[in-house]
C-alpha cells in the first residue's frame, strides 16, 4: 500500500459510522424514539408470554417452539436497540441470536422425532396432551374409521 | 426533509413489526394445540422481524446496516419456516394429538412416513 492511499482507506472504512452522526435529527425523531420505547415494552411482554408457554407446556414441542419464538423476539429487541442507539454493531448480535435459535430448534426437533419410546408410554402421552381442547384417542380412532 | 420521510416510514415499519410480534406471542399462548401454535409462531416472528429490520434499515441507512439487514432477512426467511416444519414433523412423529376440531390428518395412517405420498 502506498502511503498516500492510507487516509482515503481509513475514511472509507469509517464512512459507515460518520454518516449517521452528520445528519441532523428530523422532526419525527422524538416520535421514533417514543415508538422505540413502546416497542421495547411490547417485545418484553411478548417474551413473557412465550415464557409462560414454555413453563406451561404441555407437549415438549410446545416448549421448543416457545424457545424458538423467544429467540426471534430477542433478535427483534436487539434490532430495536440498534435503532435507538443508531449503531450497526448490534446487528451481529441479532444474527448470532437467530442462528442459535434455528440450531437449537433443529436439534430439539431431531430429539423429539427420535424419542418414540416416551410417547408410546401412556402416562407421558397423557401428561403432554392438554385435556379438553385436544382430541382423545377415541376421537382419533373414530375419525380414522370414518 | 428526506430524513423526515424516512423516519416516518421507519415508524410505520416498526409498528407493523411490533404488531406481528405481539400477535405471534398471543397466538403461542392462546391457540389450542402444537400445530396451531407453530403456525402462529413461525409466520408472525418472520414478518415481525422483517418489519423491525426494515425500520432499522430506514432509520440508520448506512451501507453496513443495509447489508447486514439483508443478511438477517434472508436468513430469517429461510431458517424459520424450515425449523418449524421440522418441529411439526417431529411432533407428529411423537404422536402429539391434534385439536379436537381438526378435520383431517393425512399422515395418520402411515407408520413409515417415507412410504406416504404426502410432502
Amino acid at each position: 500500500m502506498t502511503p498516500d492511499l492510507a487516509p482515503i482507506l481509513i475514511a472509507a472504512a469509517d464512512h459507515g459510522n460518520s454518516a449517521a452522526v452528520e445528519q441532523a435529527p428530523s422532526a419525527a425523531e422524538p416520535w421514533l424514539m417514543l415508538s422505540v420505547q413502546v416497542g421495547v415494552g411490547l417485545l418484553v411482554l411478548s417474551i413473557l408470554l412465550c415464557l409462560w408457554r414454555m413453563i406451561r407446556g404441555p407437549h415438549l414441542a410446545d416448549r421448543v417452539l416457545a424457545g424458538d419464538t423467544m429467540a426471534m423476539l430477542v433478535a427483534g429487541l436487539v434490532i430495536v436497540l440498534a435503532i435507538k442507539l443508531d449503531s450497526a454493531l448490534f446487528y451481529d448480535a441479532a444474527i448470532v441470536v437467530s442462528v442459535l435459535g434455528f440450531a437449537s430448534t433443529v436439534a430439539f426437533a431431531q430429539y423429539i422425532g427420535a424419542r418414540q419410546k416416551a410417547s408410546d408410554d401412556p402416562l407421558t402421552a397423557e401428561l403432554e396432551n392438554q385435556p379438553g381442547l385436544i382430541a382423545t384417542p377415541d376421537e382419533l380412532e373414530r375419525r380414522a374409521g370414518k | 426533509m428526506t430524513q423526515l420521510v424516512l423516519d416516518i416510514a421507519a415508524i410505520a415499519c416498526l409498528a407493523l413489526g411490533l404488531f406481528f410480534m405481539l400477535v405471534g406471542a398471543v397466538g403461542v399462548v392462546r391457540l389450542p394445540d402444537v400445530y396451531h401454535r407453530l403456525h402462529a409462531a413461525s409466520k408472525c416472528s418472520t414478518l415481525g422481524l422483517l418489519g423491525l429490520v426494515l425500520a432499522a434499515m430506514l432509520h440508520v441507512g448506512t451501507l453496513t446496516v443495509i447489508t447486514k439487514s439483508i443478511a438477517v432477512i434472508a436468513f430469517a426467511f429461510v431458517a424459520v419456516p424450515v425449523g418449524s416444519h421440522m418441529l411439526a414433523k417431529a411432533a407428529h412423529r411423537d404422536k402429539a394429538r391434534p385439536w379436537k376440531g381438526t378435520l383431517s390428518d393425512e399422515l395418520a395412517d402411515c407408520e413409515d412416513e417415507g412410504a406416504c405420498n404426502v410432502s
